[in-house]
């Protein structure tokens, strides 16, 4: 994989060069939250609960009277740490499960088997039971997402290990008796990470998606916690008073995924055309 | 294809079992303890410990697995905890309604995503091709409470054209017809997106084979070319692919029937998890992985039935 | 193939021959209740529904004080005040036909009490006061007699946990009484429940004996009445001004003005509406025993600002703890309650020596001013709790917010692992809402403020027992001035009921009782 021309075909497209500077921008307002944000996402201003956008508070205010912007500047936070951390925790896994699978080919049978089945239930299945065990909550949704992760990274990566384990190379690794561990590590890893990087980006966007469902239904983030679908959920009762209470949330979260959705796409077509399915 | 068959099955077994044992011991897991959920916060020690033994809650634990198989075989899932409806009761009220609102959600969404792909497929790189792309990404990235919220605040309720409290009756009726517009319009609308860029894809890699490029060379036009031999051939990937997002739109569907007060087993679940009505929970839960073990199959069958290459190996 | 179309036409048919019949009224609600059994229920939407199929032994009018008539025409005291004689209206029958007798009351009262078997245990047999026995001494005579006297026992009676339900029924029922039928005398007799879903109720034709404070006694005018579950406000919104649905008091106070301005609605108010929210204190659990912490909340607290916030202004904001317009009630009381003054907070924080820790939060003798809140899940709760939660952080307080969903939180609410709580709650008069929480005899549940004051029991047991009214005020001012002075609880509005009703019914008048927004439903007609 060459990066000059991965660099060059991103900005090349127009669509995902925006996305790539709208995905940058929103990583840095999440991180910066507290600096950048323009009021306390939680202070309550109760002469101007409902306000419209536009006023004195740019995106308007909440039923409790708390700033719209703020609340979408940390929900960003949120939302991005509940999308990364089941991204990383499910996509180590099956990264592991994945390597596994294609080096162990004995082990390969039972272990994809086994993603198959975890595939075949929905993630939203995952959600459902996670949040009826450990209650509705962040850390129920983070390990739903997880799971559901799992058996997409292991396909991903076994499918790549293996093309990456039929070079000359490797095998010249190996006569050299370089134990299984370091041969993954050193040679096999590396030569899978642009599949990985692009369904990462891809998925990334999924997770979000799916997360925020699962808050917006009242099984994830907890009020009064600042997440963007827990937001758009406790705006949906004053929609028809005050839409853009549920609205803006909403829409930022569809900004976010569908940047991350476009820039996975072209990052594809850049890396690997393979991948196209 | 018998043997296909038979395996695919024998892996279906133990999966249910699996499912059932996890939905067994997320009863046991359970932070609370559904006797004294059951007895209420008046209830003294003897109260619950009579519910305890009403619910078997002090058997062992292998036995109150065998008893729940037993139980379960019979097509008992227990009572709610809230109001002391069975289980079955509930699923059996709310199983209709869910199959109804996706069936109405598919019935224009599949038809017209193939539709848009194949066309898009044929005037590849066209702005046809690009526009409905663009929309199908979009589509894949739009929240369904979005839509639906949207849909509600401006057709429901600033023009006050189409209902949006639940359901209104049978299908066929008028009152259930109307009903179910908007939430079958919220719940296919995320799903064209994918549909349509599935058939693209299918069409656009179904053009460069053999028997398309001969058919081509026969001198057919593009467009019966891509109708009578590309899309012939892509809709085998096509249907399998649907087969495996009905997963995707079980999401949809959880979140749809929430938002229309639609009675189906989605809403259902998330209601039971939210008032901590562990046997309603296990039970919906229980009934949507069977489901989608039944449906797995059935599209794995249906793809060997489909594809030749499967049911010869 | 021809076979399924056939199929398909037969199961069509009867569905394109229902049509919306003329003379039904459709009500929505928010939520179901568990069950339909008034012995056993004590949920809001239960009794709403329990109001249309029983009646009681005596009404109560639109004033909330006026005792009227009901099953029983008339009724006797003794001087002693613990015999009360019933004499019953003869001409009552169930909606099976059965005619009700001084038998069937004297059943229901005992059932209530538990003292009938199988045994039913009715978490608010206490209203009923302390009974000796009830039983019928003729066929319409019933003879109440208590241990000790109950001032509050007729208005107690008019609630829907006192109704009348038919002995057989009961009987046959089992536990299915309330689930799967009913047998009461009321306007309207049970005809099928969906749970979660709806409740419909047929007319009892016969019906002749409804309470004197309605316009009509009987039978009712509509034939049919549905009670539907729309757990979405929004949805309930949408649907009354859309026409779905005909009537409803689930309308969150936030949509009042735009519903007003629509030709379609009226509402009907309630000006003598008694359901309070408020926060109590646990008041020996650690930071939350000392009152400084607890008025330091009044102070921090802007509850006019919060009535305008989460109940858009229409509610009352409060003082202390009843409502101005009930009986009993005692204005100096409500002068002795901190008013809201964020500085003055500060000051009774920093003199009672709490003072401002590294992190913003007050600290005294190495304990932080933090205390956990529980409370039920639902969308006033969290906003009223999020905007206190920021005007206590204002001071120097924190407040740790821990919701549950309502059927979780009443078990929950019943531990001891809170330091404070939200609630609301319905009452009639000062002396049954301050007996329902304040006597040392009803910790953990309600008194779950643990409020534990010998003189505090000994006023309401005078309260209680006394028959001078004068002399029962008098107790329960000194009461009212105790709690105002030592800060336990805040209440944080006075809610208010209206009935929303479309242009297509009338008679749809606001009552209030326990928080049902209509009394029998008698009035209702469809224009």
């Amino acid at each position: 994989m060459s990066r000059p021309g991965t660099l060059r075909m991103l900005t090349r497209d127009v669509g995902a060069a925006l996305s790539f500077g709208f995905v940058a921008l929103v990583v840095l307002a999440a991180i910066l939250a507290p600096w950048i944000a323009p009021r306390d996402p939680y202070a309550t201003d109760l002469l101007a609960i409902m306000q419209p956008p536009g006023g004195d508070y740019l995106w308007g205010t909440d039923g409790q009277g708390r700033d719209i912007l703020s609340r979408c500047i940390f929900g960003l936070q949120v939302t991005l740490f509940m999308g990364l951390v089941s991204l990383i925790a499910g996509g180590v896994i099956g990264a592991a499960v994945g390597f596994a699978a294609a080096f162990y080919r004995r082990l390969d049978g039972v272990l994809m088997r086994l993603m198959d089945i975890l595939l075949s239930f929905p993630a939203i299945l995952f959600g459902l039971a996670l949040a009826a065990i450990f209650g509705p909550g962040l850390t129920s949704v983070i390990i739903a997402l997880s799971i559901a992760t799992v058996p997409l990274m292991a396909r991903i990566v076994r499918g790549a290990a293996l093309v990456v384990m039929g070079q000359d190379y490797i095998e010249a690794a190996r006569a050299t008796g370089m134990s299984d561990a370091r041969l993954v590590w050193r040679h096999v890893a590396p030569n899978c990470l642009s599949p990985i990087f692009v369904f990462s980006t891809l998925r990334l966007g999924q997770v979000i998606l799916l997360g925020s469902a699962l808050s917006f239904l009242g099984l994830g983030a907890q009020a009064p916690v600042a997440e963007l679908g827990a937001m758009a959920a406790q705006g949906r009762n004053f929609l028809f008073i005050a839409p853009h209470i549920s609205v803006i949330p909403s829409l930022a979260i569809f900004a976010v995924v569908l940047a991350f959705n476009v820039l996975g796409d072209a990052l594809r077509d850049a890396l690997d055309p393979r991948l196209r399915i | 294809m018998r043997r296909y068959a038979l395996q695919r099955l024998a892996l279906a077994a133990p999966v249910l079992l699996g499912v059932l044992l996890i939905g067994f011991l997320l009863m046991q897991v359970v932070p609370t303890d559904p006797a004294t959920v059951r007895a209420g916060p008046q209830a003294t020690a003897e109260v619950v410990a009579a519910i305890r033994t009403e619910l078997g809650l002090d058997e062992p634990i292998w036995t109150q697995f065998f008893l729940y198989l037993s139980r379960l075989a019979q097509g008992d899932l227990g009572v709610s905890i809230i109001n002391s409806v069975p289980v079955t009761q509930e699923l059996g009220a709310t199983i209709g309604p869910t199959l109804e609102l996706m069936f109405a959600a598919l019935i224009w969404s599949i038809p017209l995503g193939i539709l848009l792909g194949t066309l898009a497929a044929y005037w590849r790189g066209s702005w046809f091709d690009r526009i409905t792309m663009a929309v199908s990404v979009a589509g894949v990235s739009l929240p369904v409470f979005f839509l639906g919220l949207v849909l509600i605040w401006i057709v429901g309720f600033q023009y006050q054209l189409l209902p949006f409290t639940g359901r209104g009756g049978p299908l066929w009726t008028m009152d259930g017809f109307l009903a179910v517009i908007l939430p079958a319009v919220t719940l296919g609308g995320v799903f064209v997106g994918p549909v349509a860029r599935m058939t693209r894809t299918a069409v656009v890699d179904s053009l460069t084979a053999d028997h398309v490029r001969t058919a081509r060379a026969k001198g057919l036009s593009e467009f019966r070319v891509v109708l009578r031999h590309a899309l012939r051939n892509a809709l085998i990937p096509v249907v399998t692919l649907i087969g495996l997002q009905i997963g995707f739109l079980l999401g949809g569907a959880v979140v749809t029937e929430t938002i229309f007060s639609w009675p189906g087993v989605g809403r259902l679940a998330v209601g039971a998890i939210l008032s901590a009505d562990f046997p309603m929970a296990q039970g919906t839960i229980i009934v949507l992985s069977a489901g989608f073990i039944v449906i797995n199959l059935t599209v794995d069958l249906l793809y060997a039935v489909l594809d030749p290459r499967v049911r010869l190996s | 193939m021809i076979r399924l179309a056939m199929l398909t036409l037969l199961l069509a048919l009867p569905a394109l021959a229902q049509q919306q019949p003329r003379n039904q009224v459709t009500i929505m609600r928010e939520i179901d209740s568990d069950r339909y059994d008034p012995h056993r229920t004590t949920a809001l939407a239960g009794g709403e529904v329990l109001t249309m199929l029983s009646d009681t032994l005596v009404s109560i009018d639109y004033d909330m004080r006026t005792i009227r008539p009901g099953l029983a025409e008339r009724w006797e005291v003794s001087p002693d005040g613990l015999i009360y004689t019933f004499h019953l209206r003869t001409d009552v029958t169930f909606c099976d036909g059965k005619p009700f007798t001084a038998e069937d009351m004297a059943f229901s009262i005992n059932r209530w009490i538990g003292r009938t078997t199988p045994r039913v245990t009715s978490p608010v047999a206490w209203r009923a006061g302390n009974v000796k026995e009830v039983r019928a001494t003729g066929p319409h005579t019933l003879h109440y007699e208590l241990n000790e006297p109950f001032s509050e026992l007729l208005s107690q009676l008019t609630l829907f946990f006192a109704s009348a339900v038919d002995p057989a029924s009961v009987e046959r029922l089992g536990d299915n009484f309330g689930v799967q039928g009913f047998n009461g005398t009321g306007p309207y007799c049970w005809g099928s429940w969906t749970p979660r879903n709806e409740v419909v109720l047929n007319r009892h034709p016969t019906y002749r004996w409804g309470p004197p404070v309605l316009q009509n006694q009987g039978p009712a005018h509509v034939e049919r009445v549905v009670w539907r579950v729309i757990p979405e406000a929004a949805s309930r919104v949408a649907a009354i001004q859309a026409g779905q649905a005909d009537l409803t008091q689930y309308i969150p106070e936030a949509f009042w003005d735009t519903m007003r301005r629509v030709p379609n609605l009226t509402a009907s108010n309630q000006p003598n509406y008694f359901w309070d929210f408020f926060f109590g204190f646990k008041v020996d659990r650690p930071v939350v025993n000392d009152i400084a912490i607890r008025r330091a909340t009044h102070q921090a607290v802007d509850r006019v600002g919060l009535v305008r916030a989460v109940w858009s202004g229409h509610a009352e904001p409060a003082l202390n703890i009843v409502n101005p317009r009930t009986q009993d009630y005692d204005a100096q009381s409500d002068a002795m309650v901190p008013r809201f003054d964020p500085a003055a907070a500060r000051r009774t924080l920093d003199e009672a020596g709490w003072v401002p820790g590294p992190d913003g939060v007050r600290v005294k003798n190495g304990q932080r001013a933090s205390f956990v809140t529980y409370g039920i899940n639902n969308l006033t709760n969290q906003r009223a709790a999020e905007i206190i939660q920021q005007g206590l952080r204002q001071v120097g307080i924190e407040m740790r917010i821990q919701f549950y969903d309502a059927t979780v939180a009443w078990g929950r609410l019943a531990t001891q692992e809170f330091d404070a709580f939200f609630l609301s709650y319905p009452y009639i008069s000062a002396g049954d809402a301050l007996s329902l929480y304040w006597h040392s005899r009803s910790r953990p549940t309600p008194n779950r403020m643990n409020w534990n004051d010998p003189e505090s029991d000994a006023w309401l047991q005078e309260a209680r027992a006394t028959l001078d009214p004068a002399r029962r005020a008098e107790v329960l001012a000194l009461l009212q001035r105790r709690l105002a002075d030592q800060a336990p609880w805040l209440t944080l509005a006075r809610s208010q009921l209206n009935v929303w009703s479309t242009r297509r019914v009338e008679g749809a008048r606001a009552h209030g009782l326990y928080g049902i927004g209509l009394y029998r439903g008698l009035d209702l007609r469809v224009r």
